[in-house]
């Protein structure tokens, strides 16, 4: 088996009051697509946020290839290597397409700027519309640019949540093939709804219900399973 | 340091009545004893000027404190109100001929519309927009409320502003004998109807806190959304609550009036009097209703001090930076003022209460 | 074309007093309006990139004009002292002691700026009311001071010589001050455009306005911009209280609380985090307030309350604020 990139161990988290996350475990290994699902409030993107630091634990860990951040600000953090495309895409709408590929680099050199060269190259609608303000693109565009935003970096982990919330069938297909092509690049955890999104990209599946991790195991193992996509999924 | 006290499992549980077991209930009633019993046992007219100043800001800061506190609305236009209340009583006595009872009540009366109508209509078309904005936009009035009492001398007398003449019982001249040894003038009476107006007006407010309406603002100050998810109309009640507390301030102001006779801009409708009520609220505590009193009284108590700090001066060698350190009080204020903030968010009374609800025995939600 | 429109009705506003006012008048006064917006378009535009920012209500803000002006006159009377700069003839010699002056207010405000950003306001992000109250609080702490160090009385600005007086234009007379104002305003927009638009500061500087958590995750540590934009709008707020004081040829320690109200109106008439909604809506501020000080004296703050109240209904979020 490959090596655990990314850790969660035992995590609670609150939000105020609410205890949202009680007992989040999961774990990301290299080279693979993990999928984190649940019914809608179960706590992922709550879990994402932890993982990103924009959220800290109250108890339990999250390490990144063995470093511990939990502790660290989500700036720290995301220069670690890790990316996030958050749900609604968190596009600078004011901004053009090329100053938010440009905003995303860690650091303004070579090899960055080289990197969103092919960016622009792999998304062609993103260069077509370069000097556009972002929030002219359409739904699909906008998720292909938080993607491209995102491999601006190299990244050892990415982050995303419900990338294909939103997106009509036919922009579903073109983010499958879009991070298809980047997969083997980083590890990705995914946080998906579209179960046959899921089904066709991730390696390994983690579902939590009420702030809990309930099951893990191989995605193949889960398409299989009816009763447990039932009741944990509803579907 | 989030402002007001915390949603329990008990927030939405109705209060109990209070009972005569509960210590807090005797600290109140032992305020307003000593308050009551100030003119007729302490003969210092200081005393008693500074006894029933408590009681009216202590008020005016509650109503602060309904709008801050409770609906968690940041506004700074309230001391605006208290300074219509305060003119409006001083116009209607004065301005129209002898004054009267009548006249001093249609004054109370004017007062507390006016500051509704002002209260509602900014309101209504300010508090859509971003906390931040509804803060700048009452700044915005109260400084333009100001500038124009102090410009529109014909009517408010501008920077000398007003010196009306009370009514009968409370007129200056007033003799009705004696009691319990004091000479029974205009400003006793004048100070008991003070106190049981402030009295009055505390009450209702403790009233309008713990009724239903109070629970919503507090469900809607702990998180807009999720009230608003829960069906309760946010906009509408939000400005209810302003301006049944833009209303209370305003009686305080007239009740200001009554015991001071005298009011202009700078001591009822400016940005000082704003300021006094923010420190007040924040020693206190804000989310306390109660603390406002306490705020008042150490701020009245301190600026009747403090001044005498001049004399520490001498003791600092006479020299010219000491002496005009110690001039400078207002120096030594801001530094406190800035000091309770970053310390005592939660001011007095909302640290000794966060102090006992953390001692073991307590049920949640039992506020006291 | 919608972006366009304040634009145009600042135009229609600036030239609509034509109509009613002979032209020598109206030059006049729409120079002064010209100046005085420009004046409080520096203050207002430090403002609005901090509230755009950084989501705080700054205060503190005046206080940070008043000690601008402040430094600046005190550099002017000490260079004034040893070397006579600025009662000299020599526009050369007067530049200088008003470049002196420039420089004191804005190291002054750059140090201020930042122990004030990190002692004082790190600790209550997030929390409006606790900004006010210590804002407000460092305020009246700020303007002790001056009380303090400078004496509570109103003292006189000395003004380099060829900074005073006129020019006389085709047989108009055309004060210098407040085209000296225009210009500085005018180099300061392009300046702060350039910073904003051509700078990676300034592109990080526009994606936190418009989210701060997302360049966060973006690897930049936002706080080191926040502290920066604090700074740059003290620096700001100085200047313009330099250029207010020898607009008035005095200072006085409470002047900054005196302007900080306007420069509340334009960042709420042009938009939280647009600098050239402040720019447009100082200049909309400063034009009607002298126009309709010189045909309607008493109601001239009102006006400007008005055009807030009025901008507020039709686009709460300002002429040129994103909606948020």
């Amino acid at each position: 088996m490959s090596e655990v990139v990314l850790e969660v161990d035992g995590v609670h988290t609150y939000i105020g009051q609410h205890h949202i996350l009680q007992g989040v475990s999961l774990e990301a290994r290299r080279d693979a697509v993990t999928v984190l699902m649940g019914r809608n409030g179960a706590g992922k993107t709550t879990t994402m946020r932890t993982i990103i630091g924009l959220l800290h634990p109250a108890r339990g860990g999250v390490r990144v290839e063995g470093r511990a951040v939990d502790r660290m600000a989500p700036y720290e953090i995301a220069r670690l290597g890790v990316g996030f495309v958050p749900e609604g895409q968190g596009i600078f709408a004011t901004l053009t397409v090329d100053e938010n590929l440009r905003v995303a680099m860690h650091r303004d050199d070579t090899e960055h700027r080289e990197r969103l060269r092919r960016m622009l190259a792999l998304f062609p609608d993103l260069d077509r519309f370069r000097h556009a303000s972002a929030g002219t693109l359409s739904g699909g565009q906008k998720q292909m640019l938080a993607i491209a935003r995102a491999f601006v970096n190299p990244q050892r982990l990415l982050l995303i949540d419900e990338p294909s919330k939103g997106l009509a069938p036919i922009m579903v297909e073109h983010l499958i093939a879009a991070l298809r092509a980047v997969k083997h690049e980083t590890t990705v955890l995914l946080v998906e709804q579209n179960f046959a999104m899921a089904e066709v990209l991730a390696d390994r599946f983690f579902l939590i219900d009420d702030g809990r991790t309930v099951r893990e195991g191989p995605m193949a193992a889960l398409v299989a399973d009816a009763g447990l996509k039932q009741r944990y999924l509803g579907i | 340091m989030r402002a007001g006290p915390s949603t329990g499992p008990g927030a939405f549980r109705a209060r109990p009545r209070p009972r005569w077991s509960d210590p807090t209930v005797w600290l109140r009633l032992a305020a307003l004893a000593v308050i009551a019993a100030m003119p007729l046992v302490v003969p210092s007219f200081q005393a008693t000027d500074l006894a029933i100043k408590i009681a009216i800001f202590g008020t005016l800061v509650a109503s602060y404190d309904v709008v801050i506190g409770y609906t968690g609305i940041v506004s700074f236009g309230h001391a605006m109100y208290f300074g219509f209340g305060a003119y409006a009583v001083a116009l209607c006595l004065g301005r129209f001929g002898a004054p009267t009872y009548g006249n001093l009540l249609l004054g109370f009366v004017i007062g507390a519309a006016v500051s509704a109508l002002v209260a509602g209509l900014i309101g209504a078309f300010s508090l859509r927009v971003k906390a931040i904005f509804f803060a700048m936009i009452t700044l915005a009035f109260a400084e333009f409320a100001g500038i124009l009492a102090v410009q529109w001398s014909a009517l408010t007398g501008g920077e000398d502003g007003l010196s009306p003449k009370l009514p009968g019982v409370f007129a200056v001249a007033y003799d009705g004998g004696r009691l319990l040894g004091v000479p029974v003038t205009g400003k006793l009476v004048t100070y008991y109807a003070v106190l049981v107006l402030c009295t009055a007006l505390f009450l209702l407010m403790a009233r309008f806190v713990v009724s239903p309406l109070g629970r919503a603002l507090q469900a809607i100050r702990d998180n807009e959304l999720r009230a608003e998810a829960l069906g309760v109309p946010t906009f509408v009640l939000q400005i209810v609550s302003s301006t049944f507390a833009s209303m209370v301030a305003a009686t305080a102001g007239g009740a200001y009036l009554i015991w001071v006779r005298y009011v202009n801009p700078e001591s009822a409708l400016g940005v000082p009097v704003m300021l006094d009520v923010l420190l007040m609220v924040i020693i206190g505590g804000i989310g306390t209703l109660w603390g406002g009193l306490i705020g008042a009284a150490v701020l009245l108590t301190a600026r009747l001090v403090l001044p005498d700090l001049r004399g520490l001066a001498v003791l600092l060698g006479g020299s010219e930076v000491a002496q005009r350190l110690t001039a400078r009080w207002l120096l030594i204020f801001g530094i406190l003022f800035i000091v309770v903030v970053f310390f005592f968010p939660r001011g007095v009374l909302g640290t000794a209460r966060e102090a006992l609800r953390r001692r073991p025995g307590r049920v949640p939600g039992d506020r006291s | 074309m919608k972006r366009a429109a304040p634009a145009l009705a600042l135009v229609a506003l600036a030239l609509s007093p034509l109509l009613g006012m002979e032209p020598r008048v109206y030059l006049t006064l729409t120079v002064a309006g010209l100046a005085m917006g420009m004046l409080i378009f520096l203050v207002a535009s430090g403002l609005t990139l901090i509230f755009g920012l950084m989501d705080v209500l700054n205060f503190a803000h005046g206080a940070l004009f008043s000690w601008g002006a402040y430094a600046g006159f005190s550099a002017v009377v000490l260079l004034n002292g040893w070397t006579g700069w600025a009662e000299s003839p020599s526009v050369l010699l007067n530049a200088l002691s008003l470049l002196a002056a420039l420089a004191a207010a804005v190291l002054v405000a750059l140090a201020l700026g930042v122990v004030l950003e990190r002692v004082i306001i790190k600790p209550v992000y997030g929390q409006h009311m606790f900004q006010i109250l210590i804002t407000l609080g460092a305020t009246i702490v700020l303007e002790e001071l001056i009380r303090i160090v400078w004496g509570p009385n109103d003292q006189v600005m000395p003004v380099p010589m060829s900074v005073q007086g006129s020019w006389d234009v085709a047989d108009v007379i055309v004060l210098r001050v407040p085209v000296i104002a225009i210009g500085l305003g005018l180099a300061v927009y392009a300046g702060m455009l350039a910073l904003l638009h051509r700078t990676r500061v300034g592109l990080i500087v526009r994606a936190g306005v418009e989210s701060g958590e997302m360049v966060q995750v973006m690897g930049h540590n936002i706080h080191r911009y926040f502290t920066a934009v604090f700074a740059l709008g003290s620096a700001l707020a100085a200047v313009g209280g330099l250029m207010w004081a020898v607009f008035r040829q005095s200072v006085s320690p409470a002047m900054g609380g005196e302007q900080l109200i306007f420069a509340f109106i334009v960042v709420i008439i042009g938009g939280l985090g647009s600098v050239t909604g402040s720019l447009v809506g100082a200049l909309m501020v400063g034009l009607s307030y002298n126009y309709v000080a010189f045909l309607f004296p008493k109601t001239a703050l009102g006006v400007n309350m008005a055009l807030m109240v009025l901008v507020l209904l039709v686009r709460p979020t300002g002429l040129f604020g994103a909606a948020r």
